[in-house]
């Protein structure tokens, strides 16, 4: 290999608070060379970012920085505010996370992928604008001409993230630093901004860090891995090799982790009886802007006793609200719900206990789904107080137990959930619904905001949880991989119809349908 | 516990604490009454027997300061209390139910806060008569709005939060929900707003007091107390003076509970 272009070498952040100092970064060292893909992967607090972040001096002014970084032999640690302006944006440049965040909502889009051309290049308006469309037209936004002056509301998030990029290679730069740029993303969406990177990387010899907490993404497109962990980077090398033969136990369990690599359990038998029947739901929402928005359109299912039902589909499929019909949050506009032969749509509105007690719900937001101001015990405690299903007595005792059945320590019954961490507050979650001792449990997205590793735990639980006590579950997931190895029956959702159903070894090994082969194809795996 | 305050609540704790037992202790703080009065004795400047002076009928400053301190901190208490109740519990509901009630509220949240606050509770008060009664009552029928605004628009992004999602699946009936999830969770700002709005409320009934529609005499009142030695302001400044102050190092007081309170919460919350 030729000389890199990018060196870092023993890299060291610090952030220093109230609490002392929290090391994120240590000494961590590696290179891009011309034209190289690398990515960076690591659960959250790794420091996958900070050292992508540390490279542009985008750190807050707390971060203390050691070590070398040099870019085309210029020390960029060395240089002041004004030195690093000239680097960003035009040599190295940076596509964020969450494009919806990072583009300006009142600035059209044209507009800002020719604000770096002004910029740096002294570029007019006008010429800028023409550079501006070539640069939309490689990222292969559709009509560029017209897009230009589009806002970003007026884009999906795909078509936002394609901007970002445009903006960041508008004045070719050699190194694009790349922040979990598909994290955002649908499958779909996420399949087509990494092939753009690897064809912008074969094109203009564009170098990339792509920093992902999902290895199978970085397996699709990088050269070289780097796997993070406490700030420290365990393991490197090609990508083929970090995945066939790992070396460190931590990347043994990220790549054991992967949900295409869990074991897959056996069916449950079929012939059990119907526990949940959905028959022809239609969900209708007033728009923002006038008229209705159908959110589901005549959705039925049938859910057995003891099966686990997996829902897919991409954001805005309507899979969420079917949960939320089901659990009596949102009313349908027609349409039945029956559990065990029983309507319980009217059944709902009274606050039926007989039917609370049985369908329970897991909800996607750990942080979210707990009251902040209530201790792990209180919260747990809560239902069985309120609905009297212990006695008094016995309050403790089962609180525990219930504990102890969703493997939470005890000593953590005091804490609060800003206390716990991601997967901790699941747990909760999940022993809070097995308070009132369900038949049914809807488990909405609950592992799509925790690390990897994390989630494996939790899918064992809940498999654990099926096997002991016969639960039936509907997991709503937009990771296709992680139903197939959790899911007996699945059914796929678009734009709130259900266009493929069936059981999980049909549906996923065969598909008829050509948006179930598309969402196949775009899922990443090792 | 305390050692965990922030500087500024624990020095406003202070000053208000300092407060309260002057209010409480009044009697045995000062042996004078604050009623009595002194032909002889008018309008002597602060030291020897009058630790503050003597007003203009001769009555000891110093004393009626003391004893004002009642008078004002009832009426800072009071005045925020009776508005805040009305204001939170409508908010609560307006927020969380929304639909008619919460259009019918905020109209009249809208109407009211359409005229200046003063003069709205000046009208009431003039059409009830003056006193320090029509004076809470006056502010309980104006001042709600602010705290049913406040919380309500609170209410609107925490009970689409999932946690309140979560206990309405869990079958609690709405107002088991209402005050026990939405309202530990959207009241923190409400009780830092109530903080400023005493040093608001005590400061208006002085203004009151000032203009005669408050207090009346011979009651002591800080407003009502720098209204009398208006006349005397260039002879005898400290009759204006010390209630003046006495008002100021309570305004204070509170405004820096509310600050540390506000650092306090905030830091609690993340």
């Amino acid at each position: 290999m030729s000389e890199p272009l990018l060196k870092v070498c023993n890299l060291d952040v610090s952030f220093r608070s109230r609490g002392g100092e929290t090391h994120a970064v240590r000494n961590v060292s590696f290179d891009v060379g011309v034209g190289e893909i690398i990515g960076i992967v690591g659960e959250s607090g790794s420091g996958k970012s900070v050292s992508c972040r540390a490279i542009l001096g985008l750190l807050p002014e707390s971060a203390s920085v050691s070590g070398r970084i040099e870019y085309s032999d210029q020390n960029l640690l060395g240089l002041d505010t004004e030195g690093l302006r000239r680097i960003r944006g035009r040599d190295v440049s940076m596509v964020f996370q969450n494009p919806a965040s990072h583009l300006d909502p009142l600035m059209a889009i044209g507009a800002q992928v020719s604000e770096p051309l002004i910029h740096h290049q002294d570029a007019s308006p006008t010429q800028a604008l023409d550079a501006a469309i070539e640069r939309l037209r490689e990222v292969q936004l559709e009509h560029p001409e017209q897009r230009v002056n589009s806002y970003p509301h007026e884009l999906s998030g795909g078509m936002k993230q394609r901007v970002m990029i445009a903006a960041a290679i508008a004045c070719g730069p050699g190194l694009l630093l790349a922040d979990e740029p598909t994290t955002a993303l649908d499958v779909t969406v996420q399949a087509r901004i990494l092939e753009l990177l690897k064809s912008l990387n074969e094109q203009h010899y564009l170098s990339v860090v792509l920093v992902s907490h999902d290895l199978a993404v970085v397996a699709q497109v990088c050269d070289r891995v780097l796997v993070m962990r406490h700030g420290e980077i365990v393991e490197s090398g090609d990508t083929k090799q970090v995945i066939y033969s790992p070396q460190h136990p931590y990347t043994q369990q990220l790549i054991e982790s992967q949900p295409s690599r869990m074991t897959i359990r056996p069916p449950v038998a079929t012939d059990t009886d119907t526990l949940l029947d959905v028959s022809n739901i239609d969900v209708e929402f007033a728009s923002p802007g006038g008229g209705t928005m159908r959110a589901l359109n005549d959705v039925s299912l049938i859910l057995r006793q003891g099966e686990s039902l997996g829902v897919v589909g991409e954001s805005g499929s309507g899979k969420s609200t079917l949960a939320r019909v089901v659990m009596g949050l949102v009313k349908p506009k027609s349409g039945d719900v029956k559990l065990r032969g029983q309507s319980i749509l009217q059944k709902r509105n009274r606050l039926d206990l007989s039917v609370c007690r049985k369908v329970q719900m897991v909800f996607q937001n750990p942080y979210d789904s707990l009251n902040p101001r209530y201790s792990v015990y209180e919260t747990i405690a809560e239902p069985l107080e309120r609905h009297k299903l212990v006695p008094a007595t016995k309050l403790d005792e089962r609180v525990a137990e219930l504990m102890g059945l969703v493997e939470l320590d005890s000593s953590l019954a005091s804490r609060k959930p800003a206390q716990l961490s991601g997967g901790q507050c699941q747990r909760v979650g999940i022993a809070r619904a097995l308070a009132m001792d369900p038949e049914l449990l809807i488990a909405d997205e609950i592992t799509s905001a925790l690390d990897v590793t994390i989630q494996a735990q939790i899918i064992a639980l809940l498999n654990r949880l099926r096997e002991e006590r016969g639960l039936s579950v509907i997991f709503i997931s937009h990771d296709l991989t992680l139903v197939r190895s959790f899911c007996d029956q699945v059914v796929v959702f678009q734009s709130g119809r259900i266009v493929e159903s069936g059981a999980v070894s049909g549906v996923l090994e065969q598909p008829q349908k050509s948006y179930t082969q598309e969402l196949l194809l775009s899922v990443p795996t090792l | 516990m305390i050692a965990r305050w922030p500087k500024s609540l624990r020095f406003g704790a202070g000053i208000v604490l300092l407060w309260l037992i002057a209010a409480v202790l009044a009697p045995w703080l000062t042996p004078a009454d604050p009623y009595a009065i002194d032909l002889d004795n008018t309008l002597r400047p602060p030291g020897g027997d009058w630790l503050m002076g003597t007003d203009h009928v001769g009555r000891d400053v110093f004393t009626r300061v003391v004893f004002a301190a009642r008078i004002d901190i009832w009426m800072g208490v009071m005045g925020v209390l009776a508005p805040l109740l009305i204001g939170v519990t409508i908010g609560l509901f307006a927020g969380y139910f929304g639909g008619l009630f919460d259009s019918v509220m905020m109209r009249i949240v809208d109407i009211t806060l359409a005229f200046p606050f003063l003069i709205l509770v000046l009208a009431i008060v003039a059409m009830l008569g003056p006193g320090i009664t029509n004076f809470i009552i006056a502010l309980a029928l104006v001042a709600w709005v602010s705290y049913a605004r406040l919380i309500r628009a609170d209410v609107m992004v925490v009970k689409n939060a999932e946690y309140v999602q979560a206990a309405r699946t869990l079958g609690f009936s709405s107002p088991l929900i209402i005050f026990k999830h939405v309202l530990p969770n959207t009241i923190s700002p409400i009780i830092v707003y109530a903080m400023t709005d005493m040093v608001l409320v005590v400061l208006a009934g002085a203004s009151l007091g000032f203009i005669g529609l408050g207090v009346q005499p011979p009651t002591a009142e800080w407003g009502a107390m720098i209204a009398d030695g208006q006349a005397y302001i260039t002879e005898a400044w400290w009759v204006s003076f010390f209630p003046g102050l006495a008002a100021v190092s309570f305004g204070i007081g509170l405004s820096l509970i509310g600050d540390g309170l506000a650092r306090m919460l905030r830091i609690g919350d993340t």
